[in-house]
C-alpha cells in the first residue's frame, strides 16, 4: 500500500471521521496538546544542548540534567505524537502534497537518531566542551529547531 | 485616535501589508514566535519546577535562576518581537477579540508576579535558596508564573481560532 493510500484509508476510517466531525474548538485543544508538547521538548532539548555547547547550566554534570529532563522529554514527545496523529488522520490526505510535511518527518527521523546513537554516547563519556561534544549538542538543538519550524510551515502551504 | 482606528493603521501600513502579502515572511515569523516561546516559557517552567523543588532540588536556586536569566530574558524579547510584528500584521481583526486582552491581562499579572519576586526574593537568593525545601511564598510565585504562562500560551493560540470564525 503507497503512502497516499494509506493516508486515504486512515482518513475515511470511522475513527478518522469521527475525529473530523469534532468541533473545531477541539481540535484548538488538541493543537495546544501540541504546543505544550513542544515546549516540554524543546526546553528539555535546549538545557542538554547548552551543557554539551559549555552554556546555560554548565556548572551541573550532563548526567544530571540528563536525568532530570528525561521524564520531561519523553512526556512531551508522547503528547506530540498522540495530539500529532490526532491532528493528522481527520485530514491525511491534505498532508500528502505538502512538502514541509515529508521534510518534518525526515527532520524528525534525523532529530531522534542522532538523539539516540551521537547524543547518548557524548552523553556517557562527560565529555562537555570538547569539539564532538559541542558538535553534537549544536547538530541536535539545530535538528529539533528544524523540526518545529517544518512543522509550523505545514499550515501555511 | 481610538484603538480601533490605531489598529486599522497598523493593518493598513506598509510594514503590516507587507507582512501579510508576504510567502515566507509571516510562517518565519510564526516559526520565531514559537522558538522563542520554547526557550522562555520553556526554561521558565524548569525555574518554576526549581522553585517547586521539582527540577534538580539538590542545586541551590541561584545556580539555576543566573545561568538561564540571559537566555530566559532573550527568548522573551525574541517572543515579543515577534509577537508585535504578527499583531500588526492582523492588528484590525485582532483588537475585536477578547481573547487578546485576556491574554495581554495574563502577561501583565504574569511580569507583576515576577517583579515582586525578583524584589522580594530575587536579591538574596543565597540566603533561602540553598535547600530543597522553599519558603511558601516562593513557591507560590513557582506555581502562579506556571499558571499564567500558560493561560497566556492558551489565550494566544486561541486568537487565530476566533480570528477566523
Amino acid at each position: 500500500m503507497t503512502a497516499l493510500e494509506t493516508f486515504k484509508t486512515l482518513q475515511s476510517s470511522d475513527f478518522g471521521r469521527f475525529l473530523g466531525g469534532l468541533d473545531h474548538l477541539l481540535c484548538a485543544v488538541m493543537e495546544l496538546g501540541h504546543i505544550a508538547g513542544m515546549i516540554l521538548l524543546l526546553a528539555s532539548v535546549l538545557l542538554t544542548s547548552l551543557n554539551l555547547l559549555g552554556l546555560g547550566l554548565r556548572n551541573v554534570p550532563l548526567a544530571q540534567i540528563e536525568r532530570s529532563t528525561a521524564r520531561l522529554f519523553w512526556t512531551g514527545l508522547a503528547l506530540l505524537v498522540v495530539s500529532g496523529l490526532l491532528i493528522f488522520i481527520p485530514a491525511a490526505t491534505s498532508y500528502y502534497p505538502n512538502d514541509f510535511f515529508w521534510a518534518k518527518f525526515v527532520l524528525l527521523g534525523l532529530a531522534l537518531l542522532v538523539y539516540l546513537t551521537l547524543y547518548r554516547r557524548v552523553a556517557a563519556a562527560e565529555s562537555r566542551g570538547a569539539l564532538l561534544a559541542k558538535t553534537t549538542g549544536g547538530l541536535v538543538l539545530s535538528l529539533w529547531i528544524g523540526v518545529a519550524f517544518a512543522g509550523r510551515f505545514i499550515g501555511f502551504f | 485616535m481610538s484603538l480601533i482606528e490605531f489598529s486599522q493603521t497598523l493593518y493598513d501600513s506598509e510594514l503590516g501589508t507587507a507582512l501579510r502579502e508576504s510567502v515566507y515572511m509571516f510562517p518565519i515569523i510564526e516559526g520565531l514566535h514559537l522558538i522563542g516561546l520554547a526557550v522562555s516559557v520553556g526554561l521558565l517552567f524548569f525555574v518554576d519546577l526549581r522553585l517547586l523543588g521539582l527540577f534538580l532540588p539538590q542545586l541551590p536556586v541561584a545556580q539555576v535562576l543566573h545561568p538561564l536569566r540571559p537566555w530566559l530574558l532573550g527568548g522573551f524579547m525574541l517572543t515579543f518581537a515577534t509577537g508585535i510584528l504578527l499583531f500588526i500584521a492582523a492588528a484590525s481583526k485582532i483588537i475585536t477579540l477578547p481573547v487578546f486582552f485576556y491574554k495581554l491581562g495574563f502577561i501583565a499579572l504574569a511580569g507583576l508576579n515576577a517583579l515582586w519576586f525578583e524584589l522580594k526574593w530575587g536579591r538574596d537568593v543565597d540566603a533561602w535558596g540553598a535547600g530543597p525545601a522553599l519558603p511558601a511564598t516562593v513557591r507560590l510565585a513557582g506555581f502562579t508564573s506556571l499558571t499564567l504562562w500558560s493561560l497566556t500560551v492558551i489565550a494566544g493560540r486561541l486568537i487565530p481560532y476566533l480570528s477566523y470564525q
